[in-house]
């Protein structure tokens, strides 16, 4: 009754709504799916552990130490907009996101250089002992970001890009040695197996290429985009679409050896180990198949989406879901052992080194937890001190 | 999931990636249709709050005056508004409650087109929660985000001059000239406001939401034109709403007359203090005029306008 009694207030309440809606509008856009943070995971070697942080740096920690070393952020390609949600920013341009260039792909090191690409769309190559830059590529300018991981082999830097190409670095000068252009981008890390790069496009296909010139060997076609990594092994790729099937395709013709359907995309890189493929995926369940005839051995539940890749420790493989409760599925019982819930958000992959797997979420921290046990050990932050 | 992902945002996702697909995998015509969709769907309630804003626009003139003429006594003001609302047929919550209605559609539609889009990874990988096991949804994700000269998921600045441009003409449209200085301040406000917050937004979201915004702008002006006519961008409409104020200030005025006043023939003349104000209130020849004769050629205890009232 009362707005009756006064118009200037109801005009007043009107204004004041649409006030709140825009707020409302503006909050609502950074919270949801707008902004990129990144889900890098850690790669060890010779006792440290590289990872790229939310910050948008390539972060190496000593595994004995933990002492910790930073590189420089990782450049954005363009500002952000006017609220600061622009998404093509490079980053998290969102005022509640990080500064910094988002980092999706895992790490790659080898020799003495450990390379990173950035959703800024430049790969970079640091120092692994000092993190101090080496080359950069583009030189100049930028290409689309960059999601998937990098591959090192044959003295090649691998990698896919959103530009919807494949392309191969000189590892030591960062000189483009071939691109091989598919029809749509590429979020997907290349599996090199011999002198044979598979990869997966957005454009629904799996390509084989020659490592050496980036030539097509064969292509496959799924129902759907694939973003999950390739898994190959004995002459066969094994990997996941978004038409919820796992494909298990001949290594050397690219014909179809058997599909297996999930109830949702399979996102993650599967893991096989005695004859047994294991696929995560995002409605929320292991699957294990067996490897020859994709016959449905098993499946777990995980009561949560499966986006990280698995990872091997002895004979169990570990698991995370996207809540971050960590399982432990040992492949000769076939038992799922709830490890620790460590109450985060885990999209990235898992890294493991001598035991111990290291998780790495959205919250700067790389938590570590002892595989066997199941005990969660202190947590090592990768917040740069500057 | 929570109630509203349930049964509100996963409906209106998967329709969308549906309609995607059976508009030639095009997002920006799966945006525009769907868009179109809801507004027909909530047309009932769109008019209704047209019309209760047009009702209350209205009557603004006869309130600026009850107010003025009531300033010191609140519960005669509150008396004669309630009459006047009563007299009219208006509700002052007509316009307020399809709003509010409206809202959560709005919202919804917001969200939904946002995670659609899917614009970074994690956008993605949080879109696969919302969708139903049908094999077209699950295959044609990730949706194209090219549509004519846009990429959907980045902003684009002339779509967000569009949008400014297209809510400053609903708007516009929608509003009728006051002769309340109080009024036309915040009727100016709203009018440049809006469409500026709109249009800058704009520059930060997807151009997807800004052809949402230019869509819905774009149906509002046609909803508004058939019941308004082109409203507040014709002048001579503020002129008949200067009239109308008027004629109710009269009234107000000589119901408080005494009689003895009210009895000398010629009590409706307009002091010429207030002939001035207005818009386009003196066109020659015009209405006005011929009435305002009419009333001076009666004679004398004939028994005019205010004496029926009586």
């Amino acid at each position: 009754m009362w707005f009756r009694h006064n118009r200037v207030l109801l005009g007043k309440t009107l204004f004041l709504l649409v006030i709140l809606l825009m707020v409302g509008l503006a909050g609502l856009g950074c919270v949801r799916g707008m902004q990129s943070v990144g889900w890098s995971g850690g790669a060890v070697s010779g006792g440290t552990l590289f990872v790229g942080s939310k910050e948008g740096r390539l972060v190496a920690v000593n595994i004995a130490d933990e002492s910790r070393q930073w590189s420089e952020p990782l450049k954005a390609s363009t500002p952000a907009g006017g609220f600061g949600c622009a998404p093509a920013a490079g980053g998290g341009g969102c005022a509640t996101a990080p500064a910094g260039v988002a980092i999706y792909g895992t790490p790659a090191v080898s020799g003495d250089l450990a390379y990173i690409g950035g959703y800024n769309g430049k790969i970079y190559a640091f120092s692994s002992s000092s993190l101090a830059t080496r080359w950069v590529y583009p030189r100049e300018g930028n290409l689309e970001p960059i999601v998937g991981g990098l591959t090192v082999a044959q003295g090649k830097v691998y990698f896919g890009c959103s530009d919807g190409k494949v392309y191969a670095l000189d590892a030591a000068t960062g000189d483009k040695q071939w691109e091989f252009e598919t029809g749509d981008k590429i979020w997907s890390t290349p599996a090199i197996d011999g002198d044979t790069l598979f990869i997966g496009s957005l454009d629904n296909k799996l390509y084989a290429l020659s490592a050496t010139d980036g030539s097509q060997r064969w292509e496959f076609k799924t129902g759907g985009a694939i973003v999950s990594t390739a898994l190959v092994q004995d002459n066969t790729v094994y990997i996941g679409s978004f038409d919820r099937y796992l494909y298990a395709v001949n290594a050397i013709d690219g014909s179809l050896r058997w599909k297996f359907m999930g109830e949702n995309w399979f996102w993650t890189k599967p893991i096989a180990y005695d004859n047994t493929v294991y696929a995560g995926c995002l409605d929320g369940k292991v699957y294990a198949l067996q490897a020859s005839s994709g016959g449905e051995v098993a499946e777990f539940n995980l009561e949560s989406p499966v986006s990280s890749s698995p990872v091997m420790v002895d004979s169990s493989i570990i698991f995370a879901s996207q809540k971050g409760v960590i399982y432990s599925l040992d492949t000769g019982s076939s038992e799922l052992k709830r490890l620790i819930d460590i109450e985060e958000a885990v999209y990235g992959p898992l890294c493991a080194s001598e035991g111990v797997v290291y998780i790495h979420t959205q919250n700067l921290t790389l938590h570590r937890v002892n595989a066997n046990t199941g005990t969660i050990l202190t947590s090592i932050s990768l917040k740069s001190k500057e | 999931m929570n109630v509203w992902d349930l049964i509100i945002l996963q409906p209106v996702i998967n329709i969308l990636i549906v309609m995607s697909h059976y508009l030639a995998s095009s997002f920006g015509l799966a945006i525009i249709a769907l868009t179109i969709i809801v507004n027909v769907l909530i047309y009932p309630l769109t008019m209704k709050q047209i019309n209760a804003m047009k009702g209350m626009q209205t009557l603004q003139p006869k309130m600026a005056e009850l107010q003025k003429k009531y300033a010191k006594d609140r519960q005669k003001l509150a008396q004669e508004q309630m009459r006047l609302y009563k007299e009219s047929g208006m509700n002052p919550a007509g316009c307020l409650v399809p709003m509010l209605v409206q809202m959560p559609i709005w919202i919804a539609l917001f969200q939904s087109i946002i995670l659609s889009l899917a614009v970074a990874p994690e956008g993605l990988l949080n879109l696969a929660r919302y969708l139903y096991s049908w094999p077209i949804v699950y295959s044609i994700l990730p949706l194209g985000k090219d549509f004519l000269w846009l990429n959907l998921a980045e902003p684009d600045m002339p779509l967000a001059i569009l949008v400014g441009a297209t809510m400053w003409l609903q708007q516009k449209m929608s509003m009728s000239a006051s002769a309340d200085p109080k009024q036309q301040m915040q009727s100016r406000m709203m009018l440049w406001m809006m469409p500026l917050m709109f249009a800058f937004l704009c520059l930060s979201f997807p151009s997807g939401l800004a052809l949402f915004w230019v869509t819905s702008s774009v149906i509002r002006i046609v909803m508004q034109y058939f019941a308004t006519g082109w409203g507040g961008l014709v002048p001579s409409t503020a002129g008949k709403q200067v009239v109308s104020d008027r004629r109710y200030r009269h009234r107000i005025t000589l119901q408080e007359t005494p009689l003895k006043d009210a009895d000398t023939g010629a009590d409706i003349v307009e002091p010429r203090s207030t002939q001035g104000e207005g818009l386009g209130y003196q066109k020659p020849g015009g209405k006005w005029q011929d009435r305002f004769r009419a009333i001076r050629r009666q004679p004398r205890g004939t028994g005019g306008h205010q004496r029926k009232r009586r």
